[in-house]
């Protein structure tokens, strides 16, 4: 008996490091909530388990609004559409064919089918690049309303206002619904909870961090988010399909928006960016509203309606963030953005597989690019190339035009006419995203990261086009390209690897945003002013870092600089914009010394356009 | 024929009374207050009560008018003014407002459908056509407003901070310009006018705790579209609400509904600026 007992950790261990890492990801909230489920039957009376088990099928739910609102940063009335969409699959399909093997295939195809058809169409409709997260608040308000309306205008088809009842449903016990419905949930919490943490879960909390930077790193965020609102609306059909063949009953109600808005309460009250606080909150909600509204029916709204103000005003992170907050206060000052593989993760470098076949190659060709806001011209006629193995330092007064000039090179549809071709191949009118695709990688003016990613993640984020992430494990292995390897190490990231980008400091934060530039592999490299309020350490050490780039790795690096002792530091060409449009271009020594350079920075050159230049 | 112009018109006066509050504090705070529904709720329980003391029915707007202006003044001091860097989180919360607002309404007049008479009653023969005389009065309550707004903005000091708030706030604060009252004001202001809203619509419409609710969706696309300038909010008020009235009046009552949310989604997806500048 001793020996059994001496013996059972390392059996345990021994079974433990044979199961799948995501696995192990699995907290001891999972058994604990099984063992609940297993337990509520014998503990609850038929009343409380009835409402429970609604309960646990509006947890679920509010779970997919979690994943949305909470991760992706989507704020969303609509999830109760596609709840309705799957409660009425079932209503419809078993009123009109009664209730057999091949209704329920029937009735759950119609739910998922329906339910996904709609959320690709208003995804379609919600995430286009430039889309405001206002607008797509107001999309997801839009929905439930004309899905309600259908509803009501369906006649005998839909029962109209008064819904669908009476079809014959699954026979089950109430002690056997709770077990489904409890079960239910606890599957959609753990594969939640699995995928959300895993390196491409992380990509939600990007997007919510700083979609502008995802896009820049080459990924297309309007149809990750259109994806993603698929499988919640696809989960929130099934959670509806269950809510109505356990109730029998299917209302217009069901759909509304009045019970999209609840779902954000749940939400917000568990605790948004916590799948526990969002199950506890539904939960929470929908057992004392069924026990007060009936004896305080007023009042109860009026105390859901004020916690929900206050919690949104005082504590946006609900009741699980001040959980959360309490315990990263026990653990230390620093809270992490999770505690469980906060160390140990290795740096790889990621050998270059394939030779550069050309190195001196033309990569970046401008031609005749112009730009105007109406009558006003910010670009006009600009041209130029340039080659790898070429630091151009773009320079020029306030207004010259130089960061609009980036803007035309990285972004397709910014220009108004002409051409520019990356790598040989031109970007038409491609979204940035695609652009990052042609090779080109381009660094803000100021420090763009993901604040409360952890900067490893930043930077397995950056190379997620490249390596695909997994959607279960999460990755203890970093592969880097030499380029950024090396930024990360000289700068002194990669023993910060498991911080939160957010303490970083504004230095580390540029050479983090550079070290995830340079994970993309591009050809062609833009940066706008990276030495503005670096010291004067941080920028000889840039100057050295930008050096080894040009010289061994064969970038074309094109930067906008003020600095120009920097410039005549790091520059293998000069490209001076005046006014829109470039007024010379070429080697250092030759633009430095030419008396027009001068005249430009002093105000003294009289251009056609500049009519009250002081004499 | 007639009757549906008069229809289309009256209609897009009555959408442009509802919207102007939910405008002007879009235009100068960036926030969409999810709590006007329950300003016109307001408004109109402060129709009944006027009508119940025996108040000429003049007053009633009036009488809206302050006690929504205050309500809504004290709910952007405890409430809406600690949210203007968060503007999702700012309509979150005004809606929990609205829940609020709505359930005390509840606690002080019941649950009931109560209705409010009209101040004038009757018809009014245009072109041969006999036409409901409040429904013309709101045309000219639209045009009241228009007017006393256009006049706000452009003729008074308040009116000159506003502008200089919405265009550019860092700058205006820096001129000595007390931005959180421009605020205060603002909001209380645009609750004031939804408040008159709701009582000028309590004759056409029964009272009810959730009566506001109906009005949300589609002021707020109409400012959403409209993009925060008066003129165009006149303009789409006619526009999809005369959309709004072909589709009841010819295809279906429930589609009508609908009309004015679905054509505003799908132009603001082409759109996203709204139609200020067009």
């Amino acid at each position: 008996m001793r020996d059994l007992d001496a013996n059972l950790p390392s059996v345990a261990s021994r079974w433990l490091r044979g199961a799948p890492q995501w696995l192990l990801r699995v907290r001891w909230t999972t058994p604990a909530a099984i063992a609940l489920v297993l337990a509520g039957p014998w503990l609850l009376d038929t009343y409380t388990l009835n409402i429970l088990i609604r309960a646990l099928f509006v947890a679920i739910v509010a779970l997919t609004v979690d994943v949305l609102w909470g991760f992706s940063g989507t704020l969303t009335f609509g999830q109760s559409a596609f709840f309705g969409i799957g409660a009425y699959g079932l209503a419809i399909v078993f009123t009109q064919f009664g209730f057999g093997p091949w209704q329920v295939l029937l009735a759950l195809g119609a739910a998922v089918g329906v339910a996904a058809a709609v959320a690709g169409f208003v995804g379609w409709l919600s995430f286009y690049p430039g889309s405001t997260p206002l607008y797509v608040s107001v999309i997801s308000l839009v929905l439930p309303i004309v899905v309600v309306q259908l509803l009501y205008s369906g006649g005998a088809f839909t029962g109209s206002s008064s819904g669908l009842v009476g079809f014959e449903t699954f026979d089950l016990s109430l002690e056997g619904w709770f077990l489904v419905a409890g079960f239910a949930m606890i599957a959609v919490l753990a594969t939640t909870s699995i995928m959300v943490s895993s390196d491409a879960g992380r990509m939600l909390s990007a997007m919510r961090d700083n979609d502008e930077r995802c896009t820049y790193l080459g990924i297309n965020t309007s149809l990750i988010r259109i994806w993603l609102l698929v499988a919640t609306g696809v989960a929130a059909a099934l959670a509806g399909f269950g809510y109505v063949a356990f109730s029998g009953v299917a209302a217009p109600e069901n759909a509304g928006f009045i019970f999209g808005t609840q779902l954000v309460i749940m939400v917000a009250l568990g605790g948004r960016g916590s799948l526990a606080g969002a199950v506890v909150g539904a939960i929470v909600i929908e057992v004392a509203s069924a026990y007060l509204s009936s004896s305080l029916p007023f009042i109860w709204e009026l105390i859901v309606g004020v916690t929900f103000v206050v919690v949104i005003v005082v504590l946006p992170g609900g009741l699980f963030g001040i959980f959360r907050t309490f315990g990263s206060w026990l653990r230390g000052k620093h809270p992490r953005a999770s505690g469980r593989d906060a160390a140990g993760i290795a740096i790889e470098t990621r050998q270059e597989a394939v030779a550069i076949p050309d190195p001196d190659a033309v990569v970046v060709e401008v031609e005749n690019v112009s730009k105007h806001f109406g009558s006003l011209s910010v670009l006009s006629d600009v041209s130029f190339t340039a080659r790898r193995g070429e630091l151009v330092s773009i320079v020029g007064p306030n207004g010259a035009g130089k960061t609009t000039l980036i803007r035309c090179l990285a972004d397709g549809r910014e220009r108004s006419e002409g051409q520019v071709r990356i790598g040989g191949r031109s970007i038409e009118r491609l979204p940035p995203d695609q652009v990052v695709r042609l090779g080109l990688g381009r660094k803000f003016q100021a420090a763009s990261v993901f604040e409360t990613l952890r900067v490893a993640d930043c930077l397995r984020i950056a190379r997620s086009r490249r390596d695909k992430p997994s959607f279960l494990d999460v990755s203890s292995v970093l592969r880097l390209p030499p380029a950024a390897r090396a930024v990360a190490e000289s700068s002194g990231l990669a023993a910060r690897l498991d911080e939160e980008a957010r303490f970083l400091s504004h230095g580390l934060k540029q050479a983090l945003e550079l070290a995830m530039v340079l994970a993309l592999e591009p050809q062609v490299l833009l940066l706008d002013e990276p030495t503005a309020g670096l010291t004067r350490v941080e920028r000889q050490a840039f100057a050295s870092v930008l050096r080894e780039l040009v010289v061994r790795e064969r970038l074309c690096v094109l930067i906008i600089e003020h600095d120009l002792d920097f410039v005549r530091q790091i520059s293998s060409r000069i490209l001076l914009l005046h006014q829109g449009q470039v007024a010379l271009d070429g080697p250092v020594a030759d633009v430095v010394n030419n008396p027009l350079i001068r005249e430009i920075y002093t105000g003294n050159h009289q251009s056609k356009r500049a009519k009250d230049a002081p004499p | 024929m007639v009757t549906l112009v008069l229809d289309v018109v009256t209609t897009a006066a009555i959408l442009f009374i509802v919207s102007a509050g939910l405008l002007i504090v879009f235009g100068v705070m960036k926030i969409i207050n999810f709590a006007h529904a329950a300003f016109i709720t307001v408004g109109a329980y402060a129709a009944l009560v006027a009508s119940r003391l025996g108040l000429p029915s003049v007053l009633a707007p009036a009488l809206a008018f302050v006690i929504g202006g205050l309500i809504g003044a004290a709910a952007e001091r405890v409430v809406v003014q600690w949210l203007y860097s968060r503007p999702l989180d700012a309509i979150l919360a005004t809606w929990g407002l609205s829940i609020v607002i709505g359930q005390l309404v509840t606690l002080a007049f019941g649950r009931g459908v109560q209705f409010v008479p009209a101040p004038i009653s009757g018809t009014e023969s245009i072109l041969g056509e006999e036409y409901s005389m409040y429904r013309l009065l709101m045309v000219a309550a639209a045009t009241v407003i228009a007017i006393l707004f256009t006049c706000v903005l452009n003729g008074t000091r308040l009116g000159l901070s506003t502008r200089a708030v919405i265009m550019n706030e860092t700058l205006a604060q820096s001129l000595g310009i007390d931005s959180s009252r421009v605020r205060l004001v603002t909001f209380g202001l645009g609750c004031g006018l939804a408040a008159i809203a709701g009582a000028l619509i309590t004759p056409l419409a029964s009272v009810d705790p959730n009566m506001g609710l109906a009005w949300l969706i589609s002021a707020f696309m109409l400012v959403m579209i409209s993009g925060g300038s008066l003129l165009t909010l006149g303009l789409s008020s006619l526009v999809l609400g005369g959309l709004q009235v072909v589709v009841s009046t010819f295809v279906s009552p429930i589609l009508g509904g609908l009309t004015i949310a679905v054509v505003a989604a799908v132009a603001l997806r082409l759109r996203p600026e709204g139609f200020a500048r067009a």
